[in-house]
């Protein structure tokens, strides 16, 4: 490839589990446009149906 | 005292970030309780200082919550 | 879903009920439902699958209730083409379904649950409202079981020969939880066959449940039978061969991850490779890469594994996608303008109320009408409006312009909660032209008319005390200034190995200029002694490249046998001062990124440094890349786990020890066959994939022996060779085992930089690790704004998860880095000097470290590090300091005017 090809400003992010909702987050905040795809009506994957996390028993929401 | 017709009237204060957060919560839940409780939405329980819980009694209130 | 206000009265009128998915079933939602109580975003949603209407074109029962005509049913799925120059996979993983498993009766027994449905089950917004009851009679458990390993290091009936790696350690959360929410003295046990907590502090939660009296047993069950009054019986065998019976009122099983057909079929339609056990593959240098350009995987899709590692795998995905990216950055987003604010010092407090309807959620109790009219009477108000819903668009036009008619400086809104719509409404206050810190919400939804639904007069008074106080506070409030700062887009990364090397590169590779900071002569860090990684891909080679890389790197400044001597400045300005041997520099930079390594421990145990064949773990490997030991002249070789690890003076798992014994033992009988290899272990924590290597080791005759921490083997030295006593636990009885040479998997220890850091203001814990902000949610980052880790200096960790948190780190700091400015909170402390005696008390308390000492010896608040918690401000005998925006006067007047 000779001509250097322009590259898109944008990032598709396929899932909105806590990674996906992470990757989207720092993305964005450094300057690019993120398109964040989830099947569910809400993002937040399985940690949302966790109860609590380790090592505080911190609500996991 | 007539414990039934006590009506202790309760001042919050709340952490913005935890126990503000599930007072909120209550209400998407429609939890139901007295209204006469009093909140108030500090930044951090760090913020709070003796004199609000005296100020506090000094206006009036039975119970002082803090929570965070 | 522009106009749902999430009042519930969808679901409330919908006839139909179904499942709930997301409590695992264990109860029912309407087909008109939101999917949890704090979903994101909050808007309730028809299941298309399950709704009368659609299913038999009448009902509409939704359309008909809902205050906001938000209900529409000519949405259809439609197709849209966009254009993206980097594409993450983060699609996770789905739980296994144990049904297949007749042994355990999961299909047929309601109190056979899965850990996920017990998940629910304990939780508060679960089926029964954390309540921990049994599903066939709600009656409360006293004795509870979980199975280890379901679904995961079975090739028999589910084909998951890996392990799972969160099942043990939520295994325990789960069996202290319940043992925290049961009014009787909870009796659980967990079967299982290796107990697998190698991450941070998992260790120790792990002796915390022993001391909690949860039983740990190392058993496969192979029986589970279900008796007439629903509890069940399971039969087992212990590890000496002896059978046992027991019975539970429950039984949880502790089920694997794997990937769903669903996620499988995308990666096939995406052409990127996948694994045999489906997960995707990527290698242990390029951890976050797929085999197909410009796409990346991230969290369980990537293998197995627990939270902080997929945020951290998060992090490093988002770096590298943004690494093709750079020269695009920002070309697709913009700023917004925000009008400069008007200057309402000194003017008398001309406050606006606004009290909201919500459509009927506040209307519906709250007499709003008389609240708007008693609001009218209140001190310093000049304007009041009632709005249907106060967050719409139009109502945000009306308040802009109605800030501007009436010359309005305060403005307080009682509607719903501040936590959602407070950042919306100061967004208006801003392009009204107002300061945004001049606002004041009063929560009469949330926290009023939803919680009092059946006492709409006390409701309506309460409104009227929260407009009162709300009224109080915003006449005090004055306008805050949030502080500009200027980003040095410049990074330093302090230590030259394998983290510190790949976060400089990835850095450079987004286009800021990074000072590599390095102690010692040469580059490369612990992995200068490694042979392989757990994939078996040669480390030297790849050392050499990323070196050779690192030093061609215009962008990379390299600073070798430097150290750091002082720090000045905070996020965005940081200004250090290096030194050599000659001389001192000093280096501007926006960022900084810690990569100091750990060391192994030395080992005082196992006759080490009494035999040149008695060798730690580094040196074993170094060993073997010269030739100094040849495994074909090697007739014996025995392995000694744990050593200096899971011992009271460092109560941690070093983590990597178990798959590289194992990797070695499978090296040695590769090379000769003949060879006898023993590995002597406590629990064999080869997690994920990597479990596939403890399988290999086996089926190649590796023989392994587990010995406890109280009968620990012995090694002599026995002439020219070497001879290890271990207590065997199934023979009862001591084994002799004769070896040419002994590995010891020695701890990973600490370097303890605590100079480091002091200088940087960032903690660590008891171990020596550095301390991240938050154990889950953010794994790179430290409390300290600016400063990230990486690799071994927050916890000992195999090549791959080094590499990976390295770029995490980078994507960290690039989200400061590829800012121009920084905008403070305006919410921050601040010290009145003339009532500070410098006791020092605040900059004792304060966690952020930021409060300094001026010349005179009294306290000034770096606003820069403050997060505005105001705990100096409680701390303070004098009154010195005080919390814009919460300042001690504006408290004192919410509560004067509380009743």
């Amino acid at each position: 490839m000779t001509a250097k090809k322009k590259v898109t400003g944008a990032v598709m992010v396929v899932g909105g589990g806590i990674a996906g909702m992470q990757a989207s987050l720092d993305l964005a905040d450094s300057g690019f446009y993120v398109y964040l795809v989830e099947k569910n009506p809400a993002i937040g994957g399985v940690m949302s149906q966790l109860d609590k996390t380790f090592p505080t028993n911190d609500c996991a929401m | 005292m007539n414990e039934t017709t006590f009506q202790p009237r309760i001042a919050a204060f709340l952490c913005n970030w935890c126990s503000y957060g599930a007072a909120d919560l209550a209400g998407v839940s429609r939890l139901q309780y007295p209204a006469l409780i009093q909140t108030i939405r500090i930044p951090c329980t760090g913020r709070m200082s003796p004199k609000f819980i005296l100020q506090a009694f000094r206006r009036g209130v039975d119970g002082v919550w803090v929570s965070g | 879903m522009d106009k749902c206000i999430a009042c519930g009265a969808c679901s409330d009128k919908c006839p139909q009920k179904v499942l709930n998915e997301y409590n695992e079933g264990l109860d029912k939602r309407k087909a008109a439902h939101v999917q949890y109580a704090q979903a994101v975003p909050l808007k309730y949603c028809l299941d298309k699958d399950n709704c009368l209407y659609f299913l038999k074109g009448k009902c509409r029962a939704c359309e008909k209730f809902c205050p906001a005509g938000a209900i529409n049913y000519e949405q259809s799925e439609t197709q849209r083409e966009i254009k993206v120059g980097s594409v993450i996979l983060s699609a996770g993983f789905q739980p296994f379904d144990p049904s297949i498993y007749s042994t355990y009766s999961y299909a047929n027994s309601p109190n056979v649950v899965t850990a996920l449905e017990f998940e629910r089950i304990l939780a508060a917004s679960g089926p029964w409202m954390g309540h921990l009851v049994r599903p066939s009679d709600e009656m409360e458990p006293r004795k509870i079981a979980f199975l280890q390993c379901v679904g995961s290091r079975d090739m028999n009936i589910c084909d998951h020969p890996y392990c799972s790696s969160v099942c043990c350690m939520y295994a325990i959360k789960e069996a202290i939880i319940a043992k925290e929410h049961s009014h009787d003295d909870l009796d659980v046990s967990i079967y299982y066959m290796d107990m697998r907590t190698f991450g941070k502090d998992f260790e120790r939660y792990y002796e915390k449940a022993k001391k909690l009296g949860i039983h740990f047993i190392r058993s496969r069950v192979h029986t589970v039978d279900l008796l007439p009054d629903d509890s069940i019986r399971i039969q087992y065998a212990t590890e000496q061969g002896d059978r046992k019976t027991d019975e539970f009122d429950m039984l949880v099983l502790s089920h694997g991850l794997e990937v769903s057909d669903s996620t499988v079929e995308l990666a096939r339609r995406l052409d990127v490779e996948l694994g045999d056990h489906q997960f995707i593959r990527s290698g242990s240098f390029t951890p976050v890469a797929t085999s197909r350009s410009g796409i990346y995987v991230c969290g369980a899709l990537n293998g197995p594994k627990d939270i902080p590692i997929s945020v951290m795998e998060a992090s490093a995905a988002a770096c590298a996608a943004a690494g093709n990216l750079s020269e695009a950055r920002g070309t697709l987003v913009q700023e917004k303008e925000i009008p400069k604010p008007m200057d309402v010092t000194g003017d008398i407090p001309r406050v606006g109320v606004f009290v909201c309807s919500c459509g009927i959620n506040i209307a519906g109790v709250v007499d709003v009408k008389a609240v708007a009219e008693y609001a009218k009477g209140l001190p310093y108000v000049t304007y009041v409006q009632n709005n249907l819903f106060s967050c719409s668009q139009d109502a945000q036009d009306n308040l802009t312009e109605v800030i501007r008619a009436q010359g309005l400086n305060r403005i307080v809104v009682a509607a719903c909660t501040p936590r959602t719509h407070e950042p919306l409404f100061q967004e208006t206050l801003q392009n009204a032209g107002l300061n945004k810190y001049l606002f004041e919400m009063a929560n009469i939804r949330n926290q009023d008319s939803w919680v009092h639904t059946d006492n709409p007069e006390k409701a309506t008074n309460k409104a009227m005390d929260l407009v009162r106080m709300a009224v109080a506070k915003v006449s005090l409030l004055e306008p805050l200034q949030e502080i500009q700062l200027s980003v040095n887009p410049g990074a330093m990364v302090i230590g030259g190995g394998l983290a510190g090397m790949n976060a400089a590169l990835s850095l450079a590779k987004q286009g800021y200029e990074t000072h590599l900071v390095e102690r010692e002569s040469h580059l490369g860090g612990t992995a200068r002694q490694l042979r392989v990684t757990a994939q078996g891909e040669a480390v030297g080679p790849y050392l050499e490249q990323l070196i050779a890389k690192v030093e061609a790197e215009p962008l990379i400044k390299l600073h070798m046998e430097t150290t750091i001597k002082d720090v000045d400045g905070f996020v965005g300005n940081f200004k250090t001062t290096l030194s050599t041997k000659e001389k001192e520099d000093s280096v501007e930079h926006g960022v900084t990124i810690i990569a100091t390594g750990a060391s192994e421990y030395k080992p005082r145990e196992y006759a080490y440094g009494q035999h040149p064949k008695v060798l730690t773990h580094l040196e074993l490997d170094a060993a073997l890349t010269t030739g100094q030991v040849d495994p074909k002249s090697t007739n014996s070789v025995v392995f000694i786990q744990c050593v200096g690890s899971r011992e009271p003076e460092r109560p941690y798992c070093s983590k990597v020890c178990c798959t590289h014994s194992v990797e070695t033992a499978i090296h040695f009988k590769e090379e000769n066959p003949d060879c006898q290899v023993v590995i002597l272990y406590r629990d064999i924590r080869t997690y994920g994939e990597r479990e596939l290597l403890y399988k290999e080791a086996r089926s190649k005759g590796v023989l392994f022996i587990r010995f406890s921490l109280d009968h620990k083997p012995i090694v002599e030295v026995d002439g020219d060779g070497l001879k290890v006593t271990v207590y065997d636990q199934i023979l009862k009885r001591d084994l002799l085992i004769s070896a040419d040479v002994v590995g010891l998997a020695s701890a990973v220890v600490s370097n303890r930089a605590e100079d480091l850091a002091q200088m940087f203001k960032v903690s660590m814990d008891d171990d020596g690790w550095f301390l991240e902000a938050h154990q889950k949610l953010r794994p790179v980052d430290f409390a300290t704004d600016g400063v990230f880790m990486c690799g071994l200096a927050h916890y000992p960790k195999p090549i791959e998860e080094s590499i990976a948190q390295a770029q995490a780190a980078v994507s960290r700091a690039v989200t400061i880095l590829s800012r121009d400015e920084m905008w403070l909170s305006g919410t921050v402390a601040f010290i009145d000097q003339n009532k500070c005696v410098g006791c020092g008390v605040c900059w004792t308390v304060c966690p952020y470290q930021a409060i300094d000492q001026n010349e005179k010896g009294l306290a000034v608040v770096n606003e820069a590090l403050c997060k505005g918690c105001g705990t100096c401000v409680a701390s303070c005998r004098s009154g010195a300091p005080n919390l814009r925006g919460f300042t001690t006067r504006d408290v004192m007047a919410q509560i004067e005017a509380m009743m």
